[in-house]
């Protein structure tokens, strides 16, 4: 799980039907002091819990499969929570 | 998930049986703004894009996980058609574009 913002939206009309209704978002990594780490990707918001400018934590790989409530769709990157604040 | 410009199909008789009646497009990897980068893949079409179309690209496991693909020895699959990406209220690539 790793921390990044909200920089983007992705528009897509036609999309996989796992991903109707599902947004897809650019999403840039940062540090825990909200500063660039990596290049920007783009990941899924299955749960509708993102905007462009929030920090949020996603996740990678196959474990952002298990972040839709099927568990299938075709996804490299999801956001899993919405960070309030760091303490 | 990868930002791509379809450039070709790739066209094969004799493939593995579940790949029967499955699209394979030639996809050149680009930036989130549309500028086109090194790596190219060969991947499954899942959303009947046509050449030129800029898409999402899933790849490895992820790849199996459409209806299109389910159980095929696929590792990339193109499960979107980008219509544009919007950073930071600008419009950074578009459809069509470049």
């Amino acid at each position: 799980m790793k921390l990044g913002i909200v920089t983007g939206t992705v528009w897509a009309t036609r999309k996989a039907k796992e991903l109707e209704g599902c947004r897809l978002l650019v999403v840039q990594p940062v540090s825990s002091r909200r500063v660039a780490t990596d290049t920007p990707l783009v990941a899924a918001d299955p749960g509708g819990l993102a905007a462009p400018g929030d920090l949020v934590v996603y996740v990678t790989s196959t474990d952002a499969t298990a972040a839709f409530p099927t568990g299938f769709a075709p996804v490299n990157a999801s956001i899993v929570e919405l960070v309030e604040g760091i303490v | 998930m990868i930002f791509a410009r379809v450039i070709g199909t790739v066209v094969s008789t004799q493939k593995d049986p579940s790949l029967n009646g499955k699209k394979l497009l030639l996809c050149k990897e680009v930036d989130h703004a549309g500028n086109p980068l090194r790596s190219y893949h060969v991947a499954v079409d899942a959303v009947q894009a046509g050449e030129g179309s800029l898409v999402l690209l899933s790849y490895g496991s992820a790849a199996r996980m459409t209806e299109e693909t389910r159980n095929a020895p696929v590792d990339a699959v193109v499960m979107a058609i980008i219509d544009h990406v919007q950073i930071d209220k600008d419009v950074v690539v578009a459809k069509g574009g470049r």
